[in-house]
């Protein structure tokens, strides 16, 4: 188009010469851009997380969950632990367990939330009856010590989260101490390492958690109440076909009834992502409001713009500029005010970004997609709301216009 | 052919009762290279005559030829472009655009022509030199007297070397030396064979003209020859600016408008006074002119 070199050069000078203004009204683009980033972002943050947390465990890893799932709703409302209702048997453990292809069956049974030591006791944890194949399962080291293996001589070892460690005994490695579940003492001999934790990703916090032979958690209870069986498949590839093996062998124990959920990690990850996805998409939704209080702010300082230099669009007019070329001229100045608006934002969410990383235990992610996106909307913003007045400039009658002052 | 030709061209301000005529019908032909002075007291029609003609403004009647085209209708683009490459403005407050440069003052119709910003900026300085403000380019039209402000503003008219000047009252903020140096600027204009229209208050200024129309209510009342060089004849016999009415005029009820009027024109004889008025001299034209009140102020905006 005519003379766009001109209006660029033109549209930044009048930013320029009214610098504060152009800032103010900047404000709304670069908050909504700032808070649709940053919401983005840390909901990204939140999906590598759980992808991290997920390969850490082995992408071959197989779920065995009590309650049945549904839809992909459903699904998400499980990461919760909200639908985990009822529990699988010691028989089922044992179904499992003979399906063809497992290699490990690694059972979590709900023994207690009580751990006391001397007169001291620790709420809030919780003891978990489970096999020797757990630290493999979960791909989670030990900081100190060694987990216990299945055998006779070593029933009242257990193996404690981080937390318990530090609050129940004050100290980081409280190995060889003593502590009582149910009356009876257990001996720490090992700790784990600090375990991953995003508060979307699985139901429970291990880092509080104590681990004990599932055979002395039955004792313990008389019973068994196990809550999720982890089975890795002998050979990875055939992760699929043994999902599916356990899933047959469960049925015909249930009696043809589907109150159980195998998930394979997949399974697991899609329904995460699906829900941050939704989450996300919410909020970030709320954000762009902000953009759109921008927006009406580019409108009405672009108003504004246009009644106070009514006399320079005379001037214009007269000199030859057509409709077209003054519409163009106003027009470059709002979009440029978004962009700029727009820039900025995206400068600030990296700070943002940055704080969030420093202060909280949150890892935004930011992503070239996000930022092009914002950047994006903001300068759609510029021209949807900057068409108005561009529009009232261009229209503006030459004599009419020059005689204003 | 003449380059401008109006036919009964009027222009209505307002509805019904509250209308104003603005222009009654005006008919004028004006030929290519003629210096043409309308004059006229205030509020006569002399600057929506000029607006018509330059197409800033379009008349509620009548026909009004551009070059031999038909412009009055036409759509707004193409009037821009009319504007911008047939038409230069000279205005009697300058008109400059306060945030660019005097450079870029001048080179503006050429933006809005399409033209590169070296080739623009150079065409402008070319100009500029014609002009005699070479070295006033990167000033800020803020920093320029009133005299250089409106040899720039007609560097600017002049820079698409359109055929036609619209000059309105070029010369009424400025001082008399300042007024020299513009007239003879355009006068060169003029020699080099473009077509000028110039408003003015000031009898002096016909000496540049090759014609002179008078105006009256928004009518052409005189349209008159005028050689380049001498102040009009009609003028210099003045019953226009010099002191009109007498202690009898006042007394017999007479205006000083109805004086105003040349005599041969409303085809009446002037009350006996005229003869007694004494013979004026320029200088005396050049006194009562300057006594007249400026309405508007130059950096007024």
């Amino acid at each position: 188009m005519i003379g766009r070199s001109g209006n660029l050069r033109m549209a930044v000078e009048s930013i320029r010469l009214a610098k504060w203004r152009s800032l103010l009204t900047m404000l709304g683009i670069i908050i909504g851009v700032v808070s649709v980033v940053t919401t983005v972002s840390l909901g990204e943050g939140a999906k590598r997380g759980i992808l991290a947390e997920t390969n850490q465990a082995g992408a071959d890893l197989i779920t065995v969950r009590p309650g049945a799932i549904g839809r992909s709703r459903d699904e998400a409302a499980s990461l919760f632990g909200a639908s985990y209702t009822g529990t699988l048997s010691e028989k089922d453990y044992e179904a499992v367990s003979q399906v063809p292809g497992t290699e490990q069956t690694v059972p979590f049974s709900y023994v207690t939330n009580s751990i006391s030591k001397d007169d001291h006791k620790f709420e809030g944890g919780m003891v978990i009856g489970t096999t020797e194949g757990l630290p493999a399962a979960l791909g989670q080291k030990l900081t100190y010590g060694a987990f216990f293996e299945d055998d006779e001589p070593q029933r009242n070892a257990a193996v404690i989260g981080q937390r318990v460690a530090e609050q129940l005994f004050g100290e980081n490695v409280p190995i060889g101490k003593y502590f009582t579940v149910r009356g009876k003492q257990f001996i720490i001999r090992g700790i784990f390492e600090e375990f991953d934790t995003s508060p979307l990703a699985s139901g429970s916090d291990y880092n509080s958690a104590v681990f004990i032979q599932y055979d002395v958690g039955k004792e313990l209870t008389g019973g068994s109440d196990i809550y999720q069986l982890l089975v890795r498949p002998a050979d990875p590839a055939q992760t699929s076909q043994v999902a599916a093996g356990i899933t047959e062998t469960l049925r015909t124990v249930h009696a043809g009834q589907d109150d159980f959920a195998v998930l394979e990690q997949k399974d697991k990850l899609a329904s995460a992502n699906d829900m941050l996805t939704l989450m996300t998409g919410f909020v970030a939704g709320i954000a762009a409001i902000s953009l759109i209080v921008g927006g009406i702010g580019i409108l009405n300082i672009m108003l504004v713009a246009v009644t106070e230099r009514t006399h320079e669009i005379g001037i214009r007019k007269a000199v030859g500029a057509t409709n077209r070329q003054i519409l163009s001229q106003f027009l470059t100045e709002a979009v440029i005010l978004s962009a700029a608006g727009g820039v900025l934002g995206i400068l600030f969410s990296l700070l943002t970004n940055y704080l969030f990383r420093i202060f909280t235990t949150l890892t935004p992610v930011l992503t070239w997609p996000i930022m092009i996106a914002a950047f994006g909307v903001a300068v759609l913003v510029g021209i949807i709301f900057g068409v108005t007045p561009a529009l009232t400039a261009a229209r503006k009658h030459p004599i009419d216009a020059l005689r204003h002052e | 052919m003449p380059i401008i030709e109006l036919q009964e061209v009027s222009k209505l301000y307002g509805f019904g009762d509250a209308t104003t005529v603005a222009l009654d019908e005006v008919s004028l032909a004006i030929d290519a290279g003629e210096f043409v002075a309308v004059m006229g007291p205030s509020g006569s029609g002399k600057s929506t005559l000029m607006n018509v003609i330059g197409l800033l403004d379009r008349p509620t009647h009548g026909n009004y030829k551009l070059n031999g085209r038909q412009v009055e209708r036409l759509r707004p683009t193409r009037q821009a472009k009319a504007r911008r490459d047939t038409i230069g403005f000279v205005f009697q407050s300058f008109n400059l655009l306060p945030k660019l440069s005097v450079l870029d003052n001048v080179a503006l119709p050429l933006a809005y022509k399409g033209m590169s910003q070296a080739r623009r900026q150079k065409r402008a300085a070319e100009i500029l030199d014609r002009v005699g403000l070479a070295d006033r380019e990167y000033f800020m039209p803020r920093q320029l007297s009133g005299g250089q402000a409106q040899r720039a503003a007609i560097a600017r008219a002049l820079i698409n070397n359109p055929n036609i000047i619209i000059a309105d009252e070029p010369t009424g903020n400025l001082d008399s030396a300042s007024s020299r140096l513009v007239m003879e600027l355009l006068s060169d204009v003029h020699k080099a064979g473009n077509t000028i229209l110039m408003v003015t208050h000031n009898p002096e200024l016909t000496r540049y003209a090759s014609r002179v129309v008078f105006m009256h209510d928004g009518g052409v009342i005189a349209d008159e020859k005028s050689t380049i060089g001498e102040v009009h004849e009609t003028l210099r016999r003045s019953m226009y600016f010099m002191p009109k009415t007498t202690e009898e005029d006042d007394l017999a009820g007479v205006s000083a408008l109805m004086l105003a009027i040349p005599d041969k024109l409303i085809g009446q004889k002037k009350t006996a006074k005229s003869k007694k008025r004494p013979k004026t001299s320029k200088a005396k034209y050049k006194a009562v002119s300057q006594t007249r009140p400026k309405t508007k102020k130059r950096g007024k905006k």
